[in-house]
Protein backbone atom coordinates (compact mmCIF):
# COMPACT_ATOMS: atom_id res chain seq x y z
CA UNK A 1 0.00 0.00 0.00
CA UNK A 2 3.16 2.22 0.70
CA UNK A 3 4.05 2.22 -2.82
CA UNK A 4 0.58 2.79 -4.11
CA UNK A 5 0.16 5.66 -1.67
CA UNK A 6 3.81 6.82 -3.40
CA UNK A 7 2.67 6.75 -6.74
CA UNK A 8 -0.49 8.58 -5.74
CA UNK A 9 1.21 11.26 -4.12
CA UNK A 10 -0.32 10.21 -0.38
CA UNK A 11 2.69 9.40 0.86
CA UNK A 12 6.41 9.76 1.32
CA UNK A 13 9.55 8.62 -0.82
CA UNK A 14 13.10 8.45 -0.08
CA UNK A 15 15.69 10.31 -2.03
CA UNK A 16 17.59 7.13 -3.49
CA UNK A 17 21.04 9.23 -2.88
CA UNK A 18 20.45 9.08 1.34
CA UNK A 19 22.57 7.33 3.17
CA UNK A 20 22.90 6.23 6.48
CA UNK A 21 25.24 7.90 9.06
CA UNK A 22 28.57 7.17 7.94
CA UNK A 23 30.99 4.66 7.55
CA UNK A 24 34.82 4.48 7.28
CA UNK A 25 37.44 2.06 7.01
CA UNK A 26 40.44 1.25 8.44
CA UNK A 27 43.46 -0.48 7.19
CA UNK A 28 45.77 -1.87 9.81
CA UNK A 29 48.73 -3.96 8.36
CA UNK A 30 52.18 -5.37 10.09
CA UNK A 31 55.54 -3.24 8.36
CA UNK A 32 55.53 -4.61 4.82
CA UNK A 33 51.70 -5.94 4.44
CA UNK A 34 53.45 -9.26 4.11
CA UNK A 35 51.60 -11.64 6.56
CA UNK A 36 48.99 -9.33 7.82
CA UNK A 37 46.60 -6.62 6.16
CA UNK A 38 43.13 -5.86 7.06
CA UNK A 39 40.35 -3.61 6.44
CA UNK A 40 37.81 -3.64 8.55
CA UNK A 41 34.34 -1.13 8.21
CA UNK A 42 32.65 0.77 10.97
CA UNK A 43 29.42 2.62 11.97
CA UNK A 44 29.68 5.96 13.50
CA UNK A 45 29.20 4.19 17.40
CA UNK A 46 32.82 2.36 16.04
CA UNK A 47 30.77 -1.17 15.23
CA UNK A 48 33.07 -3.18 13.28
CA UNK A 49 30.19 -3.67 9.82
CA UNK A 50 32.55 -5.56 7.62
CA UNK A 51 36.19 -7.09 7.87
CA UNK A 52 36.00 -8.34 4.34
CA UNK A 53 39.92 -8.84 3.76
CA UNK A 54 39.58 -11.57 7.82
CA UNK A 55 40.96 -14.35 5.00
CA UNK A 56 44.06 -12.84 4.13
CA UNK A 57 46.16 -12.43 7.20
CA UNK A 58 48.75 -14.29 8.49
CA UNK A 59 48.74 -16.41 4.94
CA UNK A 60 52.85 -14.88 4.25
CA UNK A 61 51.67 -14.52 0.20
CA UNK A 62 50.27 -11.58 -1.36
CA UNK A 63 46.80 -12.76 -1.49
CA UNK A 64 45.30 -9.75 -0.39
CA UNK A 65 46.88 -7.80 -3.55
CA UNK A 66 45.82 -11.03 -5.71
CA UNK A 67 41.96 -10.84 -4.38
CA UNK A 68 41.87 -6.93 -4.97
CA UNK A 69 43.95 -6.76 -8.15
CA UNK A 70 45.92 -4.21 -6.46
CA UNK A 71 49.13 -3.64 -8.54
CA UNK A 72 49.85 -0.26 -6.68
CA UNK A 73 50.89 -1.45 -3.04
CA UNK A 74 50.52 -4.92 -3.05
CA UNK A 75 53.33 -7.15 -1.37
CA UNK A 76 56.16 -7.87 -3.53
CA UNK A 77 54.55 -7.01 -6.77
CA UNK A 78 53.41 -3.24 -6.87
CA UNK A 79 54.25 -0.55 -8.58
CA UNK A 80 54.25 2.13 -5.34
CA UNK A 81 55.20 0.41 -2.31
CA UNK A 82 53.71 -1.89 -0.15
CA UNK A 83 52.71 -0.26 3.18
CA UNK A 84 51.88 2.86 4.39
CA UNK A 85 54.17 3.59 7.28
CA UNK A 86 54.36 7.20 6.53
CA UNK A 87 54.43 9.98 9.32
CA UNK A 88 54.50 13.19 7.00
CA UNK A 89 57.18 14.89 8.37
CA UNK A 90 59.00 15.94 4.91
CA UNK A 91 56.91 13.85 2.32
CA UNK A 92 56.53 16.71 -0.81
CA UNK A 93 53.94 15.92 -4.01
CA UNK A 94 56.40 13.92 -5.27
CA UNK A 95 55.77 11.41 -2.53
CA UNK A 96 52.61 10.94 -3.92
CA UNK A 97 52.92 7.15 -3.14
CA UNK A 98 52.18 8.30 0.49
CA UNK A 99 49.55 10.67 0.39
CA UNK A 100 46.50 8.42 0.65
CA UNK A 101 47.04 9.41 4.67
CA UNK A 102 46.91 12.69 3.56
CA UNK A 103 43.96 15.17 4.96
CA UNK A 104 43.71 16.33 0.83
CA UNK A 105 42.31 12.38 0.38
CA UNK A 106 38.68 12.93 1.63
CA UNK A 107 36.08 15.98 0.61
CA UNK A 108 32.46 16.08 0.58
CA UNK A 109 32.09 14.17 -2.97
CA UNK A 110 32.02 10.32 -2.65
CA UNK A 111 34.92 9.42 -4.31
CA UNK A 112 38.94 10.30 -2.58
CA UNK A 113 41.94 11.75 -4.31
CA UNK A 114 43.84 8.62 -4.09
CA UNK A 115 41.75 5.65 -3.97
CA UNK A 116 38.42 4.09 -3.94
CA UNK A 117 37.42 2.43 -1.42
CA UNK A 118 33.39 0.74 -1.52
CA UNK A 119 31.84 -0.94 2.24
CA UNK A 120 32.45 -4.25 0.80
CA UNK A 121 36.13 -3.45 1.02
CA UNK A 122 36.89 -3.07 -2.60
CA UNK A 123 39.43 -0.74 -1.99
CA UNK A 124 41.21 0.48 -5.37
CA UNK A 125 44.14 2.48 -5.10
CA UNK A 126 44.07 4.85 -8.10
CA UNK A 127 47.50 4.57 -10.56
CA UNK A 128 49.29 6.75 -9.54
CA UNK A 129 51.60 7.07 -12.88
CA UNK A 130 50.41 10.15 -14.23
CA UNK A 131 48.54 11.50 -11.02
CA UNK A 132 50.31 14.83 -11.26
CA UNK A 133 47.86 15.05 -14.47
CA UNK A 134 44.77 13.62 -12.81
CA UNK A 135 41.85 15.52 -12.44
CA UNK A 136 41.53 15.87 -8.65
CA UNK A 137 45.75 16.74 -8.88
CA UNK A 138 45.06 19.38 -11.44
CA UNK A 139 41.52 20.90 -11.56
CA UNK A 140 39.53 19.48 -8.34
CA UNK A 141 39.41 22.88 -7.27
CA UNK A 142 36.37 23.58 -10.07
CA UNK A 143 34.41 20.90 -7.94
CA UNK A 144 31.24 22.70 -7.10
CA UNK A 145 31.17 23.25 -3.16
CA UNK A 146 27.25 21.45 -2.86
CA UNK A 147 24.79 22.00 -0.14
CA UNK A 148 22.56 19.15 0.25
CA UNK A 149 19.96 17.67 2.70
CA UNK A 150 20.55 15.05 5.27
CA UNK A 151 22.37 11.91 4.17
CA UNK A 152 23.27 13.27 0.80
CA UNK A 153 26.59 13.15 -0.80
CA UNK A 154 27.25 14.89 -4.52
CA UNK A 155 26.54 12.50 -6.66
CA UNK A 156 26.63 14.62 -10.04
CA UNK A 157 29.67 16.24 -10.53
CA UNK A 158 29.72 20.02 -11.71
CA UNK A 159 32.63 21.33 -11.99
CA UNK A 160 33.27 25.43 -13.17
CA UNK A 161 35.89 27.22 -14.83
CA UNK A 162 35.98 30.27 -17.08
CA UNK A 163 31.98 30.86 -18.15
CA UNK A 164 31.72 26.82 -18.92
CA UNK A 165 29.80 24.78 -16.27
CA UNK A 166 30.92 20.79 -16.81
CA UNK A 167 29.72 17.45 -15.87
CA UNK A 168 31.95 14.83 -14.98
CA UNK A 169 32.53 11.33 -13.62
CA UNK A 170 35.09 11.46 -10.93
CA UNK A 171 38.63 11.15 -10.26
CA UNK A 172 39.76 10.46 -14.45
CA UNK A 173 40.77 12.35 -17.33
CA UNK A 174 37.24 11.16 -19.76
CA UNK A 175 35.43 13.00 -21.77
CA UNK A 176 32.39 15.11 -19.69
CA UNK A 177 29.40 14.16 -19.98
CA UNK A 178 28.08 17.86 -20.52
CA UNK A 179 29.06 21.06 -20.70
CA UNK A 180 27.30 24.84 -21.31
CA UNK A 181 29.11 28.15 -21.61
CA UNK A 182 26.60 30.48 -19.48
CA UNK A 183 27.75 33.55 -20.26
CA UNK A 184 24.76 34.66 -21.90
CA UNK A 185 23.26 34.64 -18.09
CA UNK A 186 25.35 36.96 -16.64
CA UNK A 187 25.13 40.14 -16.03
CA UNK A 188 29.09 41.61 -15.78
CA UNK A 189 31.99 40.19 -17.48
CA UNK A 190 34.40 42.16 -16.48
CA UNK A 191 36.13 39.15 -14.83
CA UNK A 192 36.08 35.76 -16.71
CA UNK A 193 38.20 33.46 -14.60
CA UNK A 194 36.09 31.56 -12.34
CA UNK A 195 37.63 29.96 -9.35
CA UNK A 196 34.58 29.32 -7.29
CA UNK A 197 31.17 27.95 -6.89
CA UNK A 198 28.25 27.16 -4.65
CA UNK A 199 24.94 25.46 -4.99
CA UNK A 200 22.49 24.91 -2.12
CA UNK A 201 20.11 22.24 -3.41
CA UNK A 202 17.06 23.60 -1.25
CA UNK A 203 17.00 26.88 -2.01
CA UNK A 204 18.15 26.32 -5.67
CA UNK A 205 20.96 28.75 -5.53
CA UNK A 206 24.04 28.52 -7.16
CA UNK A 207 26.91 31.22 -6.61
CA UNK A 208 29.78 31.91 -8.52
CA UNK A 209 32.80 33.75 -7.95
CA UNK A 210 34.71 35.35 -11.28
CA UNK A 211 38.03 36.89 -10.81
CA UNK A 212 40.40 38.12 -13.52
CA UNK A 213 42.85 35.60 -13.49
CA UNK A 214 43.42 31.94 -11.43
CA UNK A 215 46.36 33.56 -9.24
CA UNK A 216 46.22 36.17 -6.95
CA UNK A 217 43.81 38.44 -8.53
CA UNK A 218 41.61 40.55 -5.73
CA UNK A 219 38.93 41.91 -8.46
CA UNK A 220 36.13 39.78 -8.24
CA UNK A 221 32.64 38.99 -9.27
CA UNK A 222 30.19 37.34 -7.58
CA UNK A 223 26.85 36.11 -9.46
CA UNK A 224 23.59 34.63 -7.17
CA UNK A 225 21.72 32.74 -9.86
CA UNK A 226 18.41 31.65 -8.32
CA UNK A 227 16.43 28.37 -10.43
CA UNK A 228 13.19 27.19 -10.46
CA UNK A 229 14.94 23.38 -11.75
CA UNK A 230 16.81 21.71 -8.97
CA UNK A 231 20.67 21.36 -10.95
CA UNK A 232 21.27 18.12 -9.79
CA UNK A 233 17.59 16.94 -11.36
CA UNK A 234 17.99 18.48 -14.77
CA UNK A 235 18.82 16.56 -17.98
CA UNK A 236 21.33 19.41 -18.79
CA UNK A 237 23.03 22.02 -17.31
CA UNK A 238 21.21 24.53 -19.52
CA UNK A 239 18.17 23.91 -18.29
CA UNK A 240 18.88 25.29 -14.70
CA UNK A 241 19.94 28.43 -16.80
CA UNK A 242 17.28 28.41 -19.26
CA UNK A 243 14.66 28.52 -16.26
CA UNK A 244 16.25 30.92 -13.56
CA UNK A 245 13.98 32.89 -11.62
CA UNK A 246 16.12 35.54 -10.73
CA UNK A 247 19.91 36.83 -11.70
CA UNK A 248 22.10 39.39 -9.35
CA UNK A 249 25.57 40.33 -9.13
CA UNK A 250 27.76 42.02 -7.03
CA UNK A 251 31.46 43.68 -7.71
CA UNK A 252 33.92 43.35 -4.68
CA UNK A 253 37.87 43.22 -3.83
CA UNK A 254 38.81 40.19 -2.10
CA UNK A 255 42.77 38.84 -1.89
CA UNK A 256 43.93 35.36 -1.23
CA UNK A 257 47.48 34.07 -2.45
CA UNK A 258 45.56 32.03 -4.68
CA UNK A 259 42.67 32.05 -6.19
CA UNK A 260 42.31 28.34 -6.52
CA UNK A 261 41.88 28.38 -3.19
CA UNK A 262 38.26 29.58 -2.02
CA UNK A 263 35.31 28.05 -1.56
CA UNK A 264 32.26 29.10 -1.91
CA UNK A 265 28.80 27.76 0.75
CA UNK A 266 25.67 28.70 0.44
CA UNK A 267 23.53 28.86 3.45
CA UNK A 268 19.48 28.08 3.27
CA UNK A 269 18.86 31.59 4.33
CA UNK A 270 21.00 33.29 1.81
CA UNK A 271 23.75 34.32 3.57
CA UNK A 272 27.08 33.11 1.53
CA UNK A 273 30.13 31.90 3.57
CA UNK A 274 33.58 32.67 0.93
CA UNK A 275 36.33 31.37 2.60
CA UNK A 276 40.22 29.88 1.86
CA UNK A 277 43.56 29.33 2.99
CA UNK A 278 45.79 32.44 2.22
CA UNK A 279 49.28 31.75 2.80
CA UNK A 280 49.84 30.29 6.34
CA UNK A 281 46.58 31.30 7.52
CA UNK A 282 43.19 31.45 6.20
CA UNK A 283 40.05 33.87 5.29
CA UNK A 284 36.30 33.98 5.30
CA UNK A 285 33.42 36.06 5.36
CA UNK A 286 29.88 35.94 4.91
CA UNK A 287 27.58 38.09 2.33
CA UNK A 288 23.89 38.43 2.05
CA UNK A 289 22.80 37.20 -1.14
CA UNK A 290 19.44 37.26 -0.77
CA UNK A 291 17.48 38.91 -3.85
CA UNK A 292 17.55 42.77 -3.76
CA UNK A 293 15.72 42.95 -6.80
CA UNK A 294 17.98 45.46 -8.14
CA UNK A 295 20.75 44.47 -10.37
CA UNK A 296 23.75 44.92 -9.17
CA UNK A 297 23.58 48.41 -7.35
CA UNK A 298 24.64 46.72 -4.08
CA UNK A 299 28.22 46.62 -3.91
CA UNK A 300 30.25 43.93 -1.42
CA UNK A 301 30.52 45.58 1.24
CA UNK A 302 26.91 46.44 1.66
CA UNK A 303 26.07 43.06 1.82
CA UNK A 304 28.74 41.87 4.02
CA UNK A 305 28.34 40.60 7.75
CA UNK A 306 30.88 42.44 9.47
CA UNK A 307 34.19 42.16 8.27
CA UNK A 308 36.50 39.25 6.72
CA UNK A 309 38.23 37.34 9.62
CA UNK A 310 41.36 35.12 9.87
CA UNK A 311 41.95 32.31 10.94
CA UNK A 312 41.63 32.43 14.80
CA UNK A 313 44.29 29.51 15.89
CA UNK A 314 47.92 28.33 15.95
CA UNK A 315 49.35 28.59 12.12
CA UNK A 316 52.78 27.15 11.32
CA UNK A 317 54.01 26.26 7.61
CA UNK A 318 51.32 24.84 5.34
CA UNK A 319 50.89 24.22 1.38
CA UNK A 320 47.93 25.52 -0.42
CA UNK A 321 47.31 26.13 -3.59
CA UNK A 322 49.88 28.73 -4.24
CA UNK A 323 52.31 25.92 -4.28
CA UNK A 324 50.27 23.26 -6.53
CA UNK A 325 46.91 22.62 -7.57
CA UNK A 326 46.24 19.76 -5.70
CA UNK A 327 46.91 21.45 -2.22
CA UNK A 328 43.63 23.27 -2.93
CA UNK A 329 41.58 24.30 -0.22
CA UNK A 330 38.53 21.43 0.15
CA UNK A 331 34.78 21.51 1.59
CA UNK A 332 33.17 19.19 3.86
CA UNK A 333 29.48 18.82 5.42
CA UNK A 334 28.40 16.73 8.17
CA UNK A 335 26.10 14.03 7.57
CA UNK A 336 22.80 15.67 8.35
CA UNK A 337 24.23 19.12 6.37
CA UNK A 338 23.84 21.08 8.68
CA UNK A 339 27.38 22.12 9.66
CA UNK A 340 30.11 22.88 7.14
CA UNK A 341 33.95 22.75 7.38
CA UNK A 342 36.36 24.49 4.49
CA UNK A 343 40.01 23.04 5.54
CA UNK A 344 43.14 22.73 5.14
CA UNK A 345 45.91 21.42 6.83
CA UNK A 346 48.23 22.75 9.53
CA UNK A 347 51.57 21.67 8.86
CA UNK A 348 53.14 21.77 5.64
CA UNK A 349 51.91 19.25 3.13
CA UNK A 350 49.33 17.17 4.84
CA UNK A 351 49.13 17.00 8.70
CA UNK A 352 46.85 18.94 11.76
CA UNK A 353 43.77 21.06 10.43
CA UNK A 354 42.83 24.30 9.94
CA UNK A 355 39.29 24.78 9.40
CA UNK A 356 36.33 27.07 9.44
CA UNK A 357 33.67 25.37 10.48
CA UNK A 358 29.96 27.13 9.39
CA UNK A 359 26.47 26.70 10.46
CA UNK A 360 24.96 25.63 6.40
CA UNK A 361 21.97 27.16 8.02
CA UNK A 362 23.41 30.85 8.36
CA UNK A 363 26.96 31.00 7.20
CA UNK A 364 27.29 33.95 9.66
CA UNK A 365 28.01 31.52 12.35
CA UNK A 366 31.40 30.31 12.22
CA UNK A 367 34.19 29.65 14.48
CA UNK A 368 37.57 28.50 13.85
CA UNK A 369 38.47 24.55 14.07
CA UNK A 370 42.10 23.49 14.96
CA UNK A 371 44.37 20.65 15.59
CA UNK A 372 48.21 20.90 15.72
CA UNK A 373 49.92 17.42 14.86
CA UNK A 374 52.80 17.78 12.30
CA UNK A 375 53.60 14.50 11.64
CA UNK A 376 51.25 11.21 11.76
CA UNK A 377 47.65 12.36 9.83
CA UNK A 378 45.18 11.03 8.51
CA UNK A 379 42.05 12.14 6.47
CA UNK A 380 39.03 13.80 8.19
CA UNK A 381 35.52 11.89 7.28
CA UNK A 382 32.12 12.97 8.41
CA UNK A 383 31.42 10.70 11.90
CA UNK A 384 27.68 10.25 13.48
CA UNK A 385 24.56 12.66 12.62
CA UNK A 386 26.83 16.50 12.91
CA UNK A 387 30.26 15.81 13.19
CA UNK A 388 33.21 14.81 11.72
CA UNK A 389 36.48 12.91 13.34
CA UNK A 390 40.29 11.67 11.87
CA UNK A 391 43.62 13.08 11.77
CA UNK A 392 45.85 10.64 13.49
CA UNK A 393 47.60 7.11 12.47
CA UNK A 394 50.16 7.25 15.74
CA UNK A 395 51.39 3.58 16.49
CA UNK A 396 48.35 1.38 17.84
CA UNK A 397 51.21 -0.70 19.45
CA UNK A 398 50.06 -0.80 23.42
CA UNK A 399 47.56 1.59 22.66
CA UNK A 400 43.97 2.17 21.34
CA UNK A 401 43.21 3.51 18.12
CA UNK A 402 43.35 7.60 18.69
CA UNK A 403 40.91 9.93 16.44
CA UNK A 404 40.11 13.68 16.67
CA UNK A 405 36.53 14.19 17.01
CA UNK A 406 34.08 16.70 17.07
CA UNK A 407 30.49 17.43 16.11
CA UNK A 408 27.64 20.93 16.60
CA UNK A 409 24.42 21.35 18.16
CA UNK A 410 22.01 20.58 14.22
CA UNK A 411 19.68 23.36 16.08
CA UNK A 412 22.61 25.94 17.30
CA UNK A 413 22.45 28.53 14.06
CA UNK A 414 22.11 32.07 16.07
CA UNK A 415 25.53 33.86 14.93
CA UNK A 416 24.96 35.95 18.18
CA UNK A 417 25.52 33.29 20.53
CA UNK A 418 28.60 31.01 21.60
CA UNK A 419 29.16 27.98 19.20
CA UNK A 420 29.07 24.87 21.02
CA UNK A 421 31.29 22.17 20.18
CA UNK A 422 31.30 18.90 21.66
CA UNK A 423 34.33 16.98 21.96
CA UNK A 424 35.38 13.09 23.10
CA UNK A 425 39.00 12.48 25.72
CA UNK A 426 41.28 9.88 26.25
CA UNK A 427 38.75 8.58 29.01
CA UNK A 428 35.41 7.48 29.17
CA UNK A 429 34.89 9.17 32.62
CA UNK A 430 35.99 12.59 31.33
CA UNK A 431 33.70 12.55 28.68
CA UNK A 432 30.71 11.46 30.54
CA UNK A 433 32.07 13.06 34.43
CA UNK A 434 30.49 13.09 37.63
CA UNK A 435 29.67 16.46 37.49
CA UNK A 436 26.97 18.58 35.22
CA UNK A 437 30.28 20.34 32.71
CA UNK A 438 29.75 20.49 29.50
CA UNK A 439 32.49 18.66 27.63
CA UNK A 440 34.05 20.40 25.06
CA UNK A 441 33.89 23.95 24.92
CA UNK A 442 31.28 27.41 23.88
CA UNK A 443 33.32 29.01 21.27
CA UNK A 444 32.69 32.98 20.17
CA UNK A 445 31.25 33.67 16.60
CA UNK A 446 33.91 34.76 14.49
CA UNK A 447 36.94 35.31 16.62
CA UNK A 448 36.67 31.65 18.44
CA UNK A 449 38.88 28.92 17.67
CA UNK A 450 38.12 25.40 19.06
CA UNK A 451 41.33 23.07 19.24
CA UNK A 452 39.89 19.42 19.23
CA UNK A 453 41.07 16.29 21.46
CA UNK A 454 42.33 13.39 20.35
CA UNK A 455 40.17 10.86 21.71
CA UNK A 456 40.43 6.87 22.28
CA UNK A 457 38.27 4.88 19.53
CA UNK A 458 38.89 1.22 22.11
CA UNK A 459 39.79 -0.02 18.47
CA UNK A 460 43.08 -1.72 17.87
CA UNK A 461 44.89 -0.72 14.90
CA UNK A 462 44.72 -4.14 13.12
CA UNK A 463 47.60 -5.69 14.25
CA UNK A 464 48.87 -6.62 17.73
CA UNK A 465 52.46 -4.98 17.56
CA UNK A 466 53.55 -1.76 15.14
CA UNK A 467 50.75 -0.66 13.16
CA UNK A 468 49.79 2.74 11.85
CA UNK A 469 46.05 2.52 10.92
CA UNK A 470 45.08 3.90 7.63
CA UNK A 471 41.25 5.94 7.80
CA UNK A 472 39.38 5.66 4.43
CA UNK A 473 36.69 7.44 3.01
CA UNK A 474 34.19 5.37 1.33
CA UNK A 475 32.56 5.97 -2.00
CA UNK A 476 28.53 4.26 -1.10
CA UNK A 477 27.43 2.76 2.28
CA UNK A 478 23.56 3.26 1.57
CA UNK A 479 20.73 2.76 3.74
CA UNK A 480 23.15 0.64 6.16
CA UNK A 481 21.81 1.14 9.27
CA UNK A 482 19.09 3.06 9.43
CA UNK A 483 16.55 0.83 10.39
CA UNK A 484 19.36 -0.33 13.33
CA UNK A 485 17.66 1.58 16.09
CA UNK A 486 21.72 1.21 17.75
CA UNK A 487 23.17 2.93 14.64
CA UNK A 488 21.92 6.27 15.97
CA UNK A 489 20.23 7.27 12.94
CA UNK A 490 16.96 9.62 13.45
CA UNK B 1 59.37 37.00 23.42
CA UNK B 2 55.74 37.14 22.04
CA UNK B 3 52.97 35.88 23.93
CA UNK B 4 51.36 32.61 22.62
CA UNK B 5 48.29 30.66 23.85
CA UNK B 6 48.64 27.08 24.62
CA UNK B 7 45.57 24.36 25.10
CA UNK B 8 45.20 22.68 28.57
CA UNK B 9 47.23 19.72 27.22
CA UNK B 10 49.87 22.04 26.28
CA UNK B 11 48.92 22.10 21.88
CA UNK B 12 49.79 25.29 20.34
CA UNK B 13 45.80 27.26 20.19
CA UNK B 14 46.29 30.96 18.88
CA UNK B 15 48.85 33.62 19.12
CA UNK B 16 45.68 36.18 18.63
CA UNK B 17 45.66 38.25 22.04
CA UNK B 18 41.83 38.62 21.56
CA UNK B 19 40.73 34.68 20.60
CA UNK B 20 43.42 33.53 23.39
CA UNK B 21 41.61 36.11 26.02
CA UNK B 22 38.51 34.50 25.51
CA UNK B 23 39.52 31.06 25.59
CA UNK B 24 41.62 31.86 29.31
CA UNK B 25 38.24 33.44 30.47
CA UNK B 26 36.50 30.47 29.55
CA UNK B 27 39.30 28.06 31.28
CA UNK B 28 39.99 26.87 27.74
CA UNK B 29 43.84 28.27 27.39
CA UNK B 30 46.91 29.17 29.19
CA UNK B 31 48.86 32.36 27.87
CA UNK B 32 52.95 31.79 28.17
CA UNK B 33 55.71 33.36 26.80
CA UNK B 34 57.48 32.03 23.73
CA UNK B 35 60.66 33.30 22.13
CA UNK B 36 60.83 35.17 18.46
CA UNK B 37 60.68 33.49 15.06
CA UNK B 38 59.94 30.12 16.47
CA UNK B 39 57.15 28.21 13.91
CA UNK B 40 54.24 26.83 16.39
CA UNK B 41 54.69 23.55 15.02
CA UNK B 42 57.95 23.41 17.66
CA UNK B 43 56.07 24.64 20.77
CA UNK B 44 54.40 22.70 23.24
CA UNK B 45 53.69 23.35 26.78
CA UNK B 46 54.77 21.71 29.47
CA UNK B 47 51.88 21.33 31.86
CA UNK B 48 53.55 19.61 34.75
CA UNK B 49 56.87 22.09 34.59
CA UNK B 50 54.59 25.29 33.62
CA UNK B 51 57.73 25.78 31.11
CA UNK B 52 57.35 26.51 27.17
CA UNK B 53 59.19 23.51 25.28
CA UNK B 54 60.66 24.64 21.77
CA UNK B 55 61.40 21.08 19.84
CA UNK B 56 64.95 21.09 18.26
CA UNK B 57 66.27 24.39 20.54
CA UNK B 58 68.50 26.64 18.93
CA UNK B 59 68.11 25.26 15.52
CA UNK B 60 66.86 27.06 12.54
CA UNK B 61 63.59 26.27 10.45
CA UNK B 62 65.52 23.57 8.43
CA UNK B 63 67.79 22.06 11.26
CA UNK B 64 64.83 21.38 13.35
CA UNK B 65 62.79 19.72 10.10
CA UNK B 66 66.35 17.61 9.60
CA UNK B 67 66.25 16.85 13.54
CA UNK B 68 62.82 15.76 12.80
CA UNK B 69 63.11 13.11 10.11
CA UNK B 70 66.22 12.08 12.22
CA UNK B 71 64.08 11.35 15.13
CA UNK B 72 61.24 9.99 13.17
CA UNK B 73 63.91 7.60 11.12
CA UNK B 74 65.13 6.32 14.57
CA UNK B 75 61.28 5.83 15.54
CA UNK B 76 60.67 3.85 12.48
CA UNK B 77 64.05 1.45 13.62
CA UNK B 78 62.48 0.94 16.99
CA UNK B 79 59.10 0.33 15.78
CA UNK B 80 60.19 -2.56 13.46
CA UNK B 81 62.93 -4.04 15.69
CA UNK B 82 59.61 -4.32 18.45
CA UNK B 83 57.45 -5.67 15.64
CA UNK B 84 59.93 -8.22 14.60
CA UNK B 85 60.89 -8.83 18.40
CA UNK B 86 56.98 -9.40 18.57
CA UNK B 87 57.32 -11.77 15.66
CA UNK B 88 59.56 -13.89 16.74
CA UNK B 89 57.86 -14.05 20.28
CA UNK B 90 54.93 -14.90 18.45
CA UNK B 91 56.32 -17.59 16.09
CA UNK B 92 58.86 -19.39 19.38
Amino acid sequence: MSNLSNIFGGGTTTDPRKEGMPLFGLWGEEGGGNTVSTYRVFDSGFKNVGSPWATTSTTTTNYRGGMLADASFAYTKNDHGQDFNVDFTTQTYSSYNHYCKSMYQIDQYPHCFYYSASRDGMVSWQSLHQITSSFEYTVGWTKLNMVLPEGIRPRRMFCNRRYSMREKTGNNSLGSIDHYDYSSHMLNTDNDYCVSTGYNEKTKTLVMVHSANEGDNSAKTVHIFKGSKDLNLVGKIKEFFDNLESTEYFLDSWSLDNNKNWCTVVGNNDWVGFGGKNGNTKKYCAFDCSVKGVGQSLTGASRRYLDWQNFAGSVTTSYGAANGNQYYTRFNTTWDGTWGMIFSPYYYYGVGINAFCMSLENPRKFISINQTKSSRGNPYTAWGRTGFHGGDDDNTDGTSWQTYGFSFDPTDSDHTVDTTVFMGSTSGEATVPDNNSHVGGTYTNKTGNCSISQCYTQLHGGYYSTCYPMLLGINWWGAYGSADSSYGGK
Amino acid sequence: MAIYYFTNSGEPATPIEETGEDLMKKGLAIKATVPDGIEAWRLSYDIAAKAVVVYAEGQDEAGAIAQKVTDGAAQAVKDKEKQDADTAASEA
